[in-house]
């Protein structure tokens, strides 16, 4: 379960800066996955992050009760100058992978499908393959919930179906936060959805009617 | 993988070792000859002072002590001590797509840098003696407990020191100029070219207020068995500077944890 509570957010740079988000509440239930819906810049990622861990609030409480993924997007997260290889190895040591490394290697490896590029430094993959290498990563580990932040976006067909099955697998045992524009894959996906307008965040037990509201808003 | 919750200290001591192993592996494969730059940089900062003080000519005496020894347990020590800083104080900003893991906290990016660099400088440490002892000059430590001592400390104060800077030049990059260019006077002030003896009494009261004067003169009296350091040189001293800047460092990664993950 994570709860949000009266969460608010600005961020504080030499510009000064608006609510990103204000008084944001809503408690996502185990095993229930939740589409973040809203246009550019409404403060989606800000959200997924701050349900991460990697930024907190100015105000408010996040309180995850679960073991949480960091948010799998296509920014961050990877060495450009080091190989696939020797990026998750070291991000399964963060996790404690210990002498479960070698298993963790050969799962992102299974379900990547970047062949002899594992080996090769990070920065010389194309997005689509570094969002195969970030999501096979987040998925060798057993989280409660998965967070992506548009991480399927770039994918082809394949890995989309592939992403879609692994998730489709866990249900009853993992649940997604994801932020993404691509209906299909929300409908596919996520039960709830969450709708974020002007700082604040509405929920949807139904994810067709946060699909909705979202393109009401947006006129289309 | 499942596995049970971790202690934070298990965690913290996950994240140090993947750090330290990913920083050491970026370190020597950062180019061709990173790996031999690690050794070749002391050795020829030390050739070149030898050759410059051989030209030099009359200053080639240190009361005491042998002079290729004595400058070389300096010039090791000193650049232990800036290549910390240097090299810790930007650890922050090179790291910065880490932080995408919650688990990694910007002060462990710092202390797994400082420490590497301490490591590495130890080897190159170890190397040195070896090297200079087979040249038939006399370098082995004469107390060793001191050497270890004095080495401990000021891998110590680097990291302290680097976290206290760390935190400046994330908030303001601009400030890493004037704090490398603070390097070269201290450099001077620290005893490693030119004994501090050879300075008026006058002024040596003042340039002992440099903790790494007392740090280079402390260990060399660990190596020389008849050298004998400046007088007012404190153990104390170093050690306030040392644990008084390891402190703060602290703190202020605490303080502005936030700050430093938001940039």
């Amino acid at each position: 379960m994570i709860e949000v509570r009266n969460l608010y957010k600005r961020y504080h740079g030499p510009f000064g800066g608006d609510w990103v988000l204000k008084d944001v509440n809503f408690t996502i239930p185990d095993n229930v996955s939740v589409g973040l819906l809203g246009r550019n810049g409404a403060g989606k990622s800000t959200l997924l992050r701050i349900i991460g861990g990697m930024d907190s609030p100015d105000k408010g409480t996040v309180n995850r009760d679960c073991r949480v993924s960091w948010p799998i997007g296509l920014g961050g997260g990877f060495q450009g100058s080091m190989t696939g290889r020797q990026n998750v190895k070291f991000v399964a040591r963060i996790h404690g992978g210990g002498d479960r490394i070698p298993e963790i290697i050969s799962r992102v490896q299974d379900f990547a499908e970047i062949g002899k590029a594992f080996d090769q430094p990070v920065k010389t993959y194309s997005s689509g393959m570094r969002s195969r290498l970030a999501f096979g990563l987040s998925l060798a580990f057993d989280f409660d919930v998965y967070l992506s932040d548009e991480a399927t976006a770039v994918g082809d067909a394949a890995f989309k179906a592939k992403a879609t099955k692994a998730f489709k697998d866990r249900v009853g045992k993992a649940s997604i936060v994801m932020v993404s524009h691509q209906v299909g894959m929300l409908k596919d996906l996520c039960q709830a959805g969450v709708w974020i307008n002007n700082g604040t965040a509405t929920w949807f037990d139904d994810i067709n009617e946060a699909i909705n509201s979202y393109h009401k808003s947006i006129g289309k | 993988m499942q596995s049970a919750k971790r202690t934070p200290w298990q965690i913290t001591i996950g994240v140090w070792q993947a750090l330290f192993l990913r920083e050491a592996v970026a370190r020597i494969s950062a180019d061709r000859v990173a790996w031999l730059w690690l050794l070749a940089e002391p050795i020829a900062h030390v050739a070149l002072l030898v050759w410059v003080r051989t030209l030099a000519g009359s200053l080639r005496i240190v009361a005491g002590a042998e002079f290729i020894p004595w400058l070389v347990i300096g010039v090791t020590l000193f650049i232990m001590f800036r290549n910390q800083m240097n090299r810790g104080m930007e650890a922050i900003a090179a790291n910065r797509g880490l932080f995408a893991y919650r688990q990694v906290q910007p002060v462990d990016t710092v202390l797994a840098r400082c420490g590497l660099e301490g490591a590495l400088s130890t080897i190159v440490l170890s190397l040195m003696i070896f090297l200079f002892s087979l040249l038939g000059h006399n370098v082995v430590p004469h107390h060793p407990m001191v050497v270890l001592h004095i080495w401990g400390i000021v891998w110590a104060f680097g990291m302290g020191v680097a976290l206290i800077f760390s935190v400046v030049v994330t908030s303001l990059p601009e400030a890493g100029k004037f704090i490398r260019m603070l390097m070269f006077p201290l450099y001077f002030l620290s005893g490693i070219l030119i004994p501090v003896q050879y300075f008026p009494h006058d002024l040596q009261q003042y340039l002992l207020y440099n903790p790494m004067l007392h740090a280079v003169e402390l260990i060399r009296t660990g190596f020389f068995e008849t050298y004998r350091a400046v007088d007012g040189v404190s153990v104390l001293y170093l050690h306030q500077w040392v644990w008084g800047s390891v402190f703060l460092g602290l703190l202020l990664q605490l303080r502005f944890k936030q700050r430093l993950l938001a940039q």
